[in-house]
């Protein structure tokens, strides 16, 4: 259990938190990006690519707009990929996406309790802030950032601590409930993001172009 | 009154956090406020500056990488001693149009399409490096997006709204929900096909897993059905059966 890079992954999660909403949103929490940057510091990128990229299949059903909850994929996908390196990563597909899964959401209501957290402090400073007393605002801006680098680093230390756990726990699954899993999460993924972009798309133009993009893929894939 | 360079971009680096503080309250408000400080700097009067540092922090919200619009705006009508209830009206009225705009540019198109084409690229051995390359592109884009934001919202003040809706993003917004809806529809049959031949399924199963993503998108809407709830359902339904087979 020792030979994984635990605090390097725990940084990198912390981060890939951070940027959900509070700085920069600039991708690093996109399940692909933060997938690939922990497939590196395993030294297993091919887990790294393919956890991320199913991951990222859900993560296209997301629109991240104000007050909505949304998961948080930036610590679960690491922890996923942890899961997953250095064994085959088609046999650890299923359990590493579920482990990602179900921290992402776990990730959607930290959120809340963040936004919670910071609104109590808003409250406290809310008459020095309305009169204008210069620094109030940029304190609890400064405690919003705060809390939200802890929320990341509890989420990222939260999934690695399942990582523990599940490496633990006992044998690897057999083959065929292994490829299950792995089909299970497969479709699941495709749902969403079909799914996502439909809702997306609005009108009947777009919808053609996603048909026309789709027609393509299918000739792609086909190629392949 | 005009603001030094530094000060511009003090308030670009600031924007980059300008959700660290949302709360269902204020959302962004705060957040701008602390942005917008370092261009109410040249306000000398310090009752003013009082004033308009109180109304910086109440109620905002639109997409984050616009903010920069608003607070060049707001710091602009600040600076010209615009009617402090002018001010906030701006506030309000900038909210939803700037939401709307940025949501459907970056979040429903440009997002979308960066992500499905990076798919896309790992299929075909893209690797870390394509990965690299767009999120830095992707990133020297957000900011530029914002300090443009910025420059406009500085020089149009209380008429910014005019000159946003005149810009390039009403139109690039049009174009990325476009190529978000190509890239996404081409990636769903291509990813699908690199990971279920590369797990040991056939086409098959890839024609089979295509059409139950379309009939589950074309169920959600009406009403949105939880994909990751129905996975991991149906993965513990999965470990039921092989554990009840055992």
């Amino acid at each position: 259990m020792s030979d994984l890079p635990w605090l390097g992954l725990f940084v990198w999660g912390t981060i890939a938190g951070l940027d959900q909403v509070s700085v920069l949103q600039g991708l690093l929490s996109r399940p692909l990006v933060a997938g690939a940057a922990a497939g590196a510091i395993l030294g297993d990128l091919e887990s790294g690519l393919r956890i991320g990229a199913v991951l990222e299949l859900f993560a296209l059903d997301v629109l991240p707009v104000g007050a909505a909850r949304y998961p948080d994929y930036g610590g679960a996908t690491v922890a996923a990929v942890a899961l997953a390196a250095g064994g085959p990563w088609q046999l650890m597909l299923g359990p590493a996406a579920l482990l990602g899964l179900l921290v992402a959401s776990l990730g959607g209501w930290s959120l809340v309790i963040h936004r919670r957290i910071t609104a109590w402090g808003l409250h406290r400073h809310a008459g020095a802030l309305d009169r204008g007393d210069p620094g109030v605002a940029r304190r609890v801006h400064e405690l919003g950032l705060v809390f939200d680098l802890c929320r990341s680093g509890i989420m990222a230390a939260i999934g690695l601590f399942g990582v523990v756990a599940l490496r633990t726990a006992g044998p690897p699954l057999d083959l065929p409930t292994a490829r299950a899993l792995a089909l299970v999460v497969i479709i699941g993924g495709l749902a969403a993001m079909v799914g996502g972009a439909l809702r997306r798309a609005g009108t009947l133009r777009r919808v053609g172009w996603l048909l026309g993009g789709a027609l393509a893929g299918v000739a792609g894939a086909m190629l392949r | 009154m005009t603001v030094p360079l530094a000060a511009r971009v003090r308030t670009l680096i600031r924007l980059v956090s300008l959700q660290a503080s949302w709360t269902y309250e204020r959302m962004q408000g705060v957040g701008l406020g602390v942005a917008t400080e370092p261009l109410l700097e040249p306000l000398t009067d310090a009752d003013h500056a009082r004033a308009a540092r109180g109304r910086s922090v109440q109620y905002f919200n639109a997409h984050p990488y616009l903010g920069g619009i608003a607070a060049g705006a707001l710091a602009r009508a600040e600076l010209d001693h615009e009617p402090g209830e002018r001010i906030l009206r701006l506030r309000t009225a900038l909210s939803g149009p700037l939401g709307a705009l940025g949501d459907q540019l970056v979040w429903a198109g440009v997002v979308p399409a960066t992500m499905a084409g990076l798919l896309v690229a790992q299929v075909w051995r893209g690797g870390v490096l394509a990965i690299v390359a767009v999120v830095i592109a992707y990133n020297l884009g957000r900011l530029l997006m914002t300090a443009w934001g910025l420059q406009v919202g500085l020089a149009h003040g209380l008429h910014v709204a005019h000159a946003v809706s005149a810009s390039w993003l009403p139109r690039a917004a049009a174009w990325a929900g476009a190529a978000a809806a190509v890239l996404v529809g081409a990636a769903a049959p291509i990813a699908g096909a690199w990971f279920l031949r590369d797990t040991g399924y056939g086409d098959r199963t890839l024609a089979l897993g295509l059409a139950t993503a379309l009939i589950f998108g074309l169920a959600g809407l009406r009403r949105r059905v939880p994909a990751i709830a129905f996975t991991l359902a149906a993965a513990g339904l999965v470990v039921l059966w092989r554990w009840s087979a055992a």
